[in-house]
C-alpha cells in the first residue's frame, strides 16, 4: 500500500505549551488508523496541523509525495484532504443540502460541475448518511446525531482521499454510536477513502482500526495494533495513571 | 466554450467549467410586472407631482448603493459601515475630472468605475485581517478621514461649498422632464445592480458566500478559496457604488463631501438595508422607496420634528420587524438557499 500521509517531527506551541512535540506518523491508503490519548494529548491539534487550520512551527506534513506544510486548508481539501469536527460545525443558516453543495462544489477539482450538478450530487450524500429527507431543514435544527452525519457528508463531497474523523462518539447513545460506527466503515468501503479516527472509545477503535498511535502530552507514546496498544504499559499509564507502590 | 439552448435552461461550457441559467417563462411573470412597477412609477409621477421625481430618484439611488453593499456584506460576512466612502471617491473623480479636464460624463464614467475598482482592492485586504467590532470601525473611520481631507485640501476639494460646474447627464430643455430622464436612468442603474448581483446570489458563489457567512474556517477547510471570495466580493460593490457618486456629481452638478461622507447618510444607506430586508436584495428597493418617502413626508408634516422623528420610526420598524419589510413577503416563500445575514458573534 502507498503513503498517503507523511508527518514528520512536528511540532505546535501555544505560548509557553507545547501541544504537539515532535510527532511522526504516517497513514498507508486504505487504512484505518486510530489516534488516541487522553484529554490534551494534542490529538485534534496534530489534525488542525495537517487540515492546514493551525501553522506548524517545525516540521513537515506530506500528503501523497507532496508537501503540503504550508499550503492553505483550502488547496489542501482540494488535493484530497477532509475531517469533521469534534463539536460539531455546521452552517447554521444554509440547509442541510445547501450545506453540502459547498462541499461538491468546492471540493475536488471536477470538470464541468455547475450549481445543478452539484445540488443533484450532494442529494446522493445525504442519501448516504441517511439525511435525504431532512434536505430541507435548516443545519442547526439537526439533533446531534444528524449533525454528525451531516459532517460526514460533507467531507465525503469534497471527494476526498484522507479523512479525519474527530471523536464521533461524542455526546451520542449506544445505538446512535454503533450507528456512526457501520456509517464510518460504509464509507470506507464505497469511497475508498483512508481514515484516521481520533477516539476515546477505546472498544470501537479495537474493532474499526488496523492500527492504532498514541499520544500523550504531545508526544507520541505508542503506535501498533489495537491488541498491543491495548497492552502497552505506557498507554495504561497514561490513562489510569501510574500505580503506586507502598 | 459552447453554449447549449434547452427548453428551460441556457448551459454555458468554459475552460472546464459549467454555467447553467434558468430561462423558463413562468419565472419572469412577478419580476416584469414590478419592473413595469417601477417603470410606470416616475411617468406617472411625471404627470401627476413632478415635484416628487427627486424623491423617486433619491429612492433609486438609495437603492443602488444599498444592493451592491448586500452583496459586500454576504461575501465577507462582514458589514461595511462607510458605504458613502465609494461614493466620495466617484463623486469627487468624476468632479475633479469634469471641471479641471473637460471630460464627458461617459469618461469620468470610466475614471469613477477605475478609482471605485482601485481604493476598492486597496481596502479589500480589510476584509481578511480584521473581524467583528475592527471592521467595523475602520469603515467607519474611512469616510470621516475623506470627510477631514477634503476640509484640508480645500483648494483643491472646496470644503464645504464643494466642487461646482460639473457637466450635466442630459439637458433636455425642461427641468421636470429632465428629472423624468434622470429618474429612468437612476432606475436603470438600480436594476443593473440587482440583475447582476440577482445573478451572483443565485450562483455557486452564492453558497460559497454563505458558508463564509456562517464559519468561515470550516469553509476554508472544504475547499472554498475563502480570501479570493471576500476580495472580489468587496472591490466588486465598492466599484459600484463609485458609479453611483459619478451620477450623484453629474446629476446635482456640484458635489460636496459634507453631503455624503457624513454619518446621517450612512445610516440611511444601513436603513434601508435593515429595514427594506436584512440583506435581501429586493428589500434594498422596498427599503430604498420606503425610507425616502417616509423622509420627504416627515418633512413636509413635521418640519423641524422629523430629523427626531425619522431616526426614532426607523428605530420602532427594526425591532419589530426583525426580516425588514420584505420579510413579510419572504415569509411566504422560505427557505431558499439564498444566503442571509449571520450576525457575527
Amino acid at each position: 500500500m502507498a503513503e498517503i500521509l507523511k508527518v514528520t517531527n512536528v511540532t505546535k506551541s501555544f505560548g509557553g505549551l507545547t501541544a504537539v512535540a515532535g510527532v511522526s506518523l504516517s497513514i498507508n491508503e486504505g487504512e484505518t488508523v486510530g489516534l488516541m490519548g487522553p484529554n490534551g494529548a494534542g490529538k485534534t491539534t496534530l489534525v488542525n496541523m495537517i487540515c492546514g487550520s493551525y501553522s506548524v512551527d517545525s516540521g513537515k506534513i506530506e500528503f501523497m509525495g507532496k508537501d503540503i506544510t504550508n499550503l492553505p486548508p483550502w488547496k489542501r481539501c482540494k488535493l484530497g484532504v477532509s475531517r469533521t469536527y469534534q463539536i460539531p460545525r455546521p452552517f447554521p443558516e444554509l440547509t442541510t443540502l445547501s450545506s453540502v453543495v459547498v462541499s461538491a462544489l468546492c471540493g475536488k477539482d471536477r470538470q464541468n460541475r455547475s450549481l445543478d450538478d452539484a445540488f443533484t450530487e450532494a442529494t446522493h450524500y445525504l442519501e448516504f448518511v441517511g439525511l435525504f429527507s431532512k434536505r430541507n431543514i435548516l443545519a442547526r435544527d439537526l439533533t446531534l446525531f444528524e449533525m454528525r452525519g451531516l459532517e460526514l457528508a460533507r467531507a465525503l463531497a469534497t471527494g476526498p482521499k484522507l479523512i479525519f474523523i474527530d471523536e464521533v462518539m461524542a455526546g451520542l447513545n449506544p445505538v446512535e454510536a454503533e450507528k456512526a460506527v457501520r456509517l464510518i466503515e460504509r464509507s470506507k468501503d464505497q469511497f475508498g477513502v483512508t481514515i484516521l479516527w481520533i477516539e476515546h472509545v477505546m472498544a470501537v477503535l479495537m474493532r474499526a482500526a488496523e492500527r492504532v498511535i498514541v499520544l500523550h502530552y504531545g508526544e507520541k507514546i505508542a503506535e501498533g495494533s489495537p491488541e498491543e496498544v491495548a497492552k502497552n504499559q505506557a498507554v495504561i499509564e497514561s490513562y489510569l495513571g501510574e500505580r503506586k507502590n507502598a | 466554450m459552447d453554449l447549449e439552448v434547452k427548453r428551460d435552461r441556457l448551459v454555458f461550457r468554459a475552460m472546464g467549467g459549467k454555467w447553467e441559467w434558468g430561462i423558463e417563462p413562468r419565472y419572469w411573470r412577478n419580476p416584469l410586472i414590478y419592473i413595469s412597477l417601477l417603470i410606470l412609477a416616475p411617468v406617472v409621477v411625471y404627470f401627476v407631482y413632478p415635484a416628487l421625481l427627486a424623491t423617486v430618484i433619491d429612492a433609486n439611488l438609495l437603492a443602488a448603493i444599498a444592493i451592491p453593499l448586500s452583496l459586500m456584506t454576504l461575501g465577507t460576512g462582514r458589514m461595511n459601515f462607510g458605504p458613502q466612502f465609494y461614493i466620495g471617491i466617484g463623486g469627487y473623480t468624476a468632479a475633479l475630472l469634469s471641471i479641471h479636464f473637460g471630460l464627458s460624463p461617459g469618461m469620468t464614467l470610466i475614471a469613477a468605475a477605475l478609482a471605485g475598482l482601485v481604493f476598492g482592492f486597496a481596502m479589500s485586504p480589510l476584509s481578511i485581517i480584521s473581524g467583528g467590532l475592527y471592521y467595523t470601525l475602520l469603515t467607519l473611520l474611512f469616510p470621516l478621514v475623506f470627510l477631514e481631507i477634503t476640509f484640508i485640501y480645500t483648494d483643491l476639494f472646496k470644503g464645504d461649498t464643494g466642487l461646482a460646474g460639473i457637466s450635466s447627464l442630459v439637458s433636455v430643455g425642461f427641468f421636470s422632464l429632465n428629472q423624468l430622464v434622470y429618474a429612468f436612468i437612476s432606475l436603470a442603474m438600480m436594476l443593473i445592480y440587482l440583475f447582476i448581483i440577482d445573478k451572483i446570489l443565485r450562483s455557486r458563489y452564492a453558497v460559497q458566500m454563505a458558508a463564509i457567512n456562517d464559519d468561515e474556517e470550516v469553509a476554508n477547510g472544504i475547499g472554498v478559496n475563502v480570501n479570493k471570495t471576500k476580495i472580489i466580493s468587496f472591490v466588486i460593490p465598492a466599484m459600484m457604488i463609485s458609479i453611483i457618486g459619478w451620477f450623484y456629481a453629474h446629476y446635482y452638478g456640484t458635489f460636496a463631501g459634507v453631503t455624503f461622507l457624513p454619518l446621517a447618510f450612512m445610516l440611511k444607506i444601513l436603513m434601508v438595508i435593515m429595514i427594506g430586508g436584512r440583506i435581501q436584495i429586493y428589500g434594498c428597493i422596498v427599503g430604498g422607496y420606503f425610507i425616502a418617502f417616509l423622509e420627504l413626508l416627515l418633512i413636509r408634516t413635521t418640519g423641524a420634528m422629523s430629523p427626531v422623528l425619522f431616526p426614532i420610526i426607523l428605530l420602532i420598524l427594526l425591532l419589530t420587524l426583525r426580516e425588514g419589510l420584505f420579510g413579510l413577503y419572504r415569509k411566504r416563500h422560505y427557505r431558499e438557499y439564498l444566503p442571509t445575514l449571520h450576525v457575527r458573534r
